[in-house]
């Protein structure tokens, strides 16, 4: 750890040490001052462009300065309280407002809106605009998810910003100059990449709002859980906004370990179907609704004593608690049956010491190896590209196929023929960017959407670490794959030729095989597959869930129910409880947390599980800020 | 059918080599393009875009910030009238008046019936000695009057076939540099 | 054909003008130039360079007025990569064409200069960015840089050397913000011309992420005479602080406009009644620029301020870029600010609230004073936009100026501003046209 000098600063009389080159924004909020900011964004390069963050600074010349371009120095004095300051930053607000329209009212960001609240805090108290403002079109089809309003748009440029800079893309952009200046896609076509919705989190104002909750209601009237994304196995940290019974939005929840505030657009805006009207909720056996308990004794009378004829799909994010209680079911009842697990790559389980993903930050050479991260690890990929364009780390691509890391120049990629990565991974020991990497190096591996030889792939990809000193990531797709790789329910077996199938969640990928006499489902949404089950078991969504999942790098987290389980729906672990019962194997839990106790004990990669954290989410300090002029 | 030629693409994929970084090339590559269309047309932009390896947002940004490029149709020969502050002083409304008569259009941007000329008000030229200005056919015209944009227009209509570069500064007390290689006339491939 | 109008003959920036064909390399040669570059990549050491220049006391004329050999000291001296001297010739000040004037005549000069500036820094390569319009003086340097090259005053072996030297040339396209030295690095980037925030300091990150010295055109241009007189020789013209001599433009209401050589220290009144040939016969100058668009007015009672540059900057005003506009009786005040803060928003990139905002908030409330629909309000509006476009409020300085040209033409004619807003009449250009 290199030494970093620390500094004194005083900062409206109060005294702070913080590592040279913290910036003043920065150094405020530690003695809890707020210095307002709208371009500043601590995942994103300073700009100063919005000129919200002025303060006073001595020494230094008799104006106000920017608070987030500048870095402290020792002895350095900051006012953001003067009369200088003050007004400076007032003026500012007066400037943002010239042309705004002012439809607070009607607009999804009124109650979590900075804009609103600088105005507030720091404003003029009466204003002095008169005269007509500028008028845009509004608001603008971004995509299908997100609408343009360039009138409140304050040009901030976070939302290029984190493009150009996090996603490396530039199909959002601004064009024009001067008061003209707009925030534009490129010639007007809709937005195309996966990571598209992290810009409504980052716009500070109402100019970016998601089109799928629109004018529905106030933040104040939803109630938000800090949960887990489903989606995939990266593990990115949301908050879930409920009102009256719907999921209505999800954010990004920033965790620094695993996400940084980003998440993709499928953990962003793939959530309508909790609120589907045609959601099951009531058990059914061959078309009739029935109540859970012939239904469950139904289920079991189908799947019991049929050995290897019985095949089970399992969903990729069912939970550790669920993969927990089925376990106890193939090790019982149900032993023998075939188990395919959904979306899961061919990987095995992990060996040794793995990469952690905040590992990535200090790689200087990534490898990645069979694996679209931008689609199969999402945000994963974003971290590798900070590595790259922030820190310099160089960039191995061994893929068949054009990726979206290509982006950077300076990628080297190699271009493998469908099945050959392994080769390829092993040509690498001598590739002259290992030669003297100057730091960790990190590989990363998938399964290439099964074109791989996983066994082999992963020998060679050891061996190269072993060579270059490096460690390894296997990039998991299943959400829960890496926990049910653990307790040893995540199957990989073909389902062809069974004759009963409890196919949990979405039918197998592959179909229902032709052989299957009894047909049993768990799902929360009808499908066509499920024309000629005998029965329908109503299963809750992600949204309703609560449990852990273990993410690609071996974390567990744990996902809370933002949406009531509203009877007859039942939680899933009770589902399988009774359906134990059923099959002759007692499973008396009286809750999750019983269930998630024993299978601490049991498996030492579940740990965690034994001390869930309180759900309550945490408290936003609340930073205290200058009175208004 | 692609909106550049050939040739010309290749010649944009030979720029990015010239400068430190690649980037650098963008604005050299919309100019050889606009040389060649007259304007930025978004299909050409893109195309600038693909042929330098980014993203085609990347090159409208770039293109609409800087008042050289045109994204609307010009005419053959562009007046950009310098109404600053210094050939204000010297009549430039004036001249912008006779100007829009001789060339018969209302307003800046707007092309004459016959697709000969446009003009622009532009901000100073940085010749305000000679103010008013006007900077045509990569020349700047100094000293104006009426009657001499009436002679610059009426030169133009009478010699259609001018050529765009051969035009001697009236500021160029210089012999005759060696004439460099002629510019691309507009000429649309496939 | 129109002459050429400034001074040839001058005492150092036109000591050859007037020299028949002075952009051809045999002529500039032949009249003792290139003897600076010979001198310095035969002989001496960057160090000795960039002492001989701070002798001088030379100070950028781009505007900004900082010493020239310091900011040369500020390129670290021990960076593996590439350094570069980038040269500002995006000249687009309202007011301002002494640049262009010097590129025209004397290229060569320029390229000199800005070869010696490269062995200053130990860099190998200098980007001169100049601005789109400027067709015949691109011409000039392209034609000038090819001689250079020709002749082996520039490329792997400069008179024989093994210290490469390299001269380029970028156009811009239309961007007054260019000169901003962070913007025209932006814009040499391949990027949208927006300043950027410091630190980084250019001299640390500039061009293309290396350490960078951006130089005006007239500053490079003086460098070769320093270095062939020797810096003591410049500083003995000039004043006690401000060294040498320097260009402005004359332009506006005088009967001789042109690019004037003086020596720092003379008045305004001498540039602008003797070498300028002074207001038309009747008329008085009422109001001038004293260093381009972006300095504050000064009334025509005030003619005999000197051309001091630390004088200047007591009275709050500069010498900025040299452009002196001079506006006589016959023409309104208000009128004029209002056209140069159209520019300023023309002109304005966009990046910083202020600026992108204020800007075209003055010029909306302009348009509704000369509509004849101003008041009391428009006049407390103005004096509120000019405040908050300055004291640090914006990024660059483009902000700063359209408050300065707001405050100052405010402050020296608050009559005609009152005319307006008040009486809607104005006694100015009004009676002009009644007359
Ligand atoms: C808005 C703005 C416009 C400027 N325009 C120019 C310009 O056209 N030419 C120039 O040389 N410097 C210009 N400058 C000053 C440059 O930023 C920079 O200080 C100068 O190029 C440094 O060169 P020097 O030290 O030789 O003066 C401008 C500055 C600002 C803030
Ligand atoms: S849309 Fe939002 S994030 Fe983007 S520049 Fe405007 S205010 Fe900033
Ligand atoms: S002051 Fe104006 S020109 Fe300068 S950065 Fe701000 S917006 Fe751009
Ligand atoms: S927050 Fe500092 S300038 Fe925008
Ligand atoms: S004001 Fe017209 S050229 Fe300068």
């Amino acid at each position: 750890m290199p030494d970093v000098k620390m500094v004194n600063v005083t900062i409206d009389g109060h005294v702070v040490t913080v590592p040279d080159g913290t910036l003043v924004v920065e150094a405020a909020k530690l003695v809890g001052i707020e210095i307002p900011v709208f371009c500043y964004h601590h995942k994103l390069d300073p700009v100063g462009a919005c000129r919200m963050c002025l303060v006073e600074i001595s020494p230094g010349p008799p104006v106000a300065q920017a608070g987030c371009i500048r870095p402290v120095a020792d002895g350095m004095v900051v006012k953001t309280q003067s009369a200088m300051a003050v007004q400076a930053r007032a003026d500012i607000l007066e400037f943002e407002l010239v042309n705004h329209p002012l439809d607070c009212p009607v607009c999804d960001k009124g109650g979590e809106c900075p804009l609103q609240d600088f105005t507030f805090r720091h404003g003029y108290p009466t204003s002095r605009i008169d005269g007509p403002r500028l008028h845009f079109q509004k608001p603008i089809p971004l995509s299908p998810n997100i609408a343009l309003d360039r009138e409140r748009c304050v040009l901030c440029y976070r939302c290029t910003r984190y493009y150009d800079e996090v996603a490396w893309e530039q199909e959002l952009t601004v064009a024009e100059r001067g008061v003209h200046s707009v925030i534009a896609s490129q010639f007007d076509q809709p937005l195309t990449s996966n990571f598209s919705g992290n810009i409504i989190d980052l716009c500070p104002v109402g100019a970016l709002t998601s089109r799928l909750w629109r004018f529905e209601s106030r933040p104040w009237d939803l109630h938000h859980t800090p949960s887990v994304c489903s989606k995939c196995a990266v593990g990115c940290n949301v908050t879930l906004w409920q009102r009256r019974g719907q999921l209505v939005r999800v954010t990004s929840r920033e965790n620094d370990d695993i996400d940084e505030g980003w998440i993709c657009d499928r953990g962003r805006f793939d959530y309508t179907d909790v609120n589907d009207p045609a959601r099951l909720r009531v058990p059914a056996v061959h078309g009739s609704k029935t109540t859970w308990a012939v239904a469950l004794n139904t289920v079991a009378d189908g799947i019991k004593g049929k050995g290897s004829k019985l095949g089970i799909s399992l969903p990729q994010d069912l939970t550790n608690e669920e993969a927990f209680l089925f376990r106890r079911l193939l090790d019982g009842p149900l032993r023998g049956a075939k188990v395919k697990m959904h979306g899961r790559t061919a990987l095995p389980a992990p060996s040794g010491e793995q990469l952690m993903i905040k590992d990535i930050d200090d790689a200087r050479v990534i490898i990645i190896v069979a694996s679209d991260t931008e689609n199969d690890v999402p945000i994963v990929n974003l971290r590798v590209k900070k590595a790259v364009s922030k820190r310099g780390a160089k960039l191995i691509v061994i893929h068949p196929d054009a990726v979206d890391l290509d982006r950077h120049r300076e990628t080297v990629h190699i271009r493998n023929q469908p099945g050959e990565a392994a080769a390829e991974v092993r040509k690498l020991a001598d590739h002259e960017l290992l030669h003297e990497p100057g730091g960790p190096v990190a590989i990363l591996y998938g399964d290439g959407r099964g074109s791989e030889d996983a066994a082999g792939l992963v020998a060679a990809c050891t061996e190269l670490a072993a060579k270059v000193g490096a460690k390894l990531m296997p990039l998991y797709r299943g959400t829960n794959e890496r926990g049910s790789l653990e307790l040893g329910v995540a199957g990989w077996d073909s389902l062809d030729g069974v004759e009963a199938l409890l196919s949990w969640g979405p039918p197998p990928t592959a179909g229902v095989p032709a052989s299957v006499k009894f047909h049993a489902v768990w799902d929360h949404l009808p499908r066509p597959e499920h024309q000629n089950a005998s029965v329908v078991l109503p299963a809750t969504s992600f949204a309703e869930r609560q449990g852990s999942y273990t993410n690609l790098e071996g974390r567990v987290q744990f996902l809370r129910p933002a949406v009531d389980a509203e009877a007859p729906l039942k939680e899933s672990w009770d589902v399988l409880c009774e359906l134990a019962a059923a099959l002759g194997l007692p499973l008396d839990y009286v809750g999750i947390f019983p269930i998630q106790r024993e299978a601490a004990k049991a498996f030492p990669a579940l740990a965690a599980l034994a001390q869930p954290p309180s759900p309550e989410p945490e408290p936003v300090p609340v930073l205290m800020g200058p009175a208004r002029p | 059918m692609s909106a550049l030629s050939s040739h010309l693409l290749e010649e944009i994929k030979a720029l990015p080599a010239k400068y430190p970084q690649p980037r650098s090339a963008v604005m050299p590559a919309l100019d050889l393009a606009q040389e060649e269309l007259g304007h930025l047309t978004p299909e050409a932009m893109s195309e600038v875009a693909v042929a330098l390896q980014l993203d085609p947002g990347y090159v409208e940004g770039v293109a609409t910030f800087y008042t050289l490029f045109h994204l609307e149709p010009v005419g053959k020969h562009r007046f950009y009238v310098c109404t600053n502050l210094s050939c204000m002083l010297r009549g430039a409304e004036d001249v912008v008046d006779r100007l829009k008569a001789a060339i018969g259009v209302r307003e800046p941007g707007e092309v004459s019936k016959d697709g000969l000329f446009s003009y622009e008000e532009v901000e100073c030229l940085g010749a305000c000695e000679y103010a008013p200005v006007v900077r045509l056919d990569h020349r700047y015209e100094v000293d104006l009057t009426r009657g001499k944009i009436d002679s610059l227009v009426n030169d133009r209509r009478l010699v259609r076939s001018h050529v765009k570069t051969g035009v001697r500064s009236s500021l160029d007390t210089t012999p005759e540099p060696p004439r460099k290689k002629p510019v691309r006339r507009t000429k649309k491939s496939g | 054909m129109a002459e050429q109008r400034g001074t040839v003959g001058g005492p150092v920036l036109t000591e050859w003008f007037g020299r028949a064909n002075l952009h051809k390399l045999e002529v500039y040669e032949k009249l003792g130039g290139y003897e600076g570059l010979r001198k310095v990549v035969t002989g001496m050491s960057a160090a000795q360079v960039i002492d001989e220049v701070k002798a001088s006391g030379l100070r950028g004329r781009g505007g900004a007025d900082f010493p020239t050999a310091t900011k040369w000291s500020f390129v670290p001296k021990d960076h593996p990569g590439p350094k570069y001297i980038v040269v500002n010739a995006d000249e687009s000040e309202p007011g301002s064409a002494k640049d262009r004037y010097l590129m025209e005549n004397s290229p060569h000069a320029l390229i000199e200069g800005a070869a010696i500036a490269t062995f200053a820094i130990g860099g190998h390569q200098a980007w001169i960015y100049i601005r789109g319009e400027y067709d015949l003086p691109y011409e000039k340097l392209r034609d000038a840089i090819a001689e250079a090259h020709a002749k082996g005053h520039l490329g792997d072996h400069p008179f024989g050397t093994d210290y490469p030297l390299d001269i380029r040339l970028y156009r811009g396209h239309g961007a007054y913000i260019c000169g901003e030295e962070t913007a025209l690095l932006e814009s040499l980037e391949g990027k949208r011309a927006q300043p950027r925030s410091r630190p980084p300091f250019p001299a640390i990150k500039g061009a293309w992420g290396q350490p960078t010295a951006v130089n005006n055109v007239e500053t490079l241009s003086t460098v070769p005479w320093i270095i062939r007189h020797g810096g003591a020789e410049y500083a003995k013209r000039g004043t006690e602080k401000a060294k040498g001599t320097r260009m402005v433009t004359v332009s506006g209401d005088v009967q001789k406009p042109g690019n004037y050589e003086i020596e720092i220290g003379v008045t305004y009144r001498h540039i602008i009644e003797e070498l300028a040939g002074g207001p038309f016969p009747g008329r008085k100058v009422k109001v001038f620029w004293p260093g381009g668009s972006s300095a504050k007015v000064l009334p025509g009672s005030m003619l005999d301020t000197s051309t001091d540059l630390d004088g200047l900057k007591a009275l709050g005003t500069m010498g900025g870029s040299g452009g002196i506009i001079v506006m006589d009786d016959s023409h309104c005040v208000v009128k004029g600010a209002a056209r140069l803060l159209r520019f300023y928003a023309h002109e304005s990139c966009g990046k910083c609230t202020p600026c992108r905002v204020g800007s075209n908030w003055a010029v909306r409330t302009y348009e509704r004073i000369l509509a004849n629909e101003g008041s009391q309000i428009e006049l407390a509006l103005l004096d509120r936009v000019q405040q908050g476009l300055q004291g640090g409020r914006c990024l660059c300085g483009l902000g700063d100026a359209a408050g300065w040209v707001i405050q100052s033409t405010m402050n020296h004619f608050r009559n005609e501003y009152e005319e307006h807003c008040l009486h809607h009449t104005c006694s100015v250009e009004g009676a002009l046209i009644h007359a």
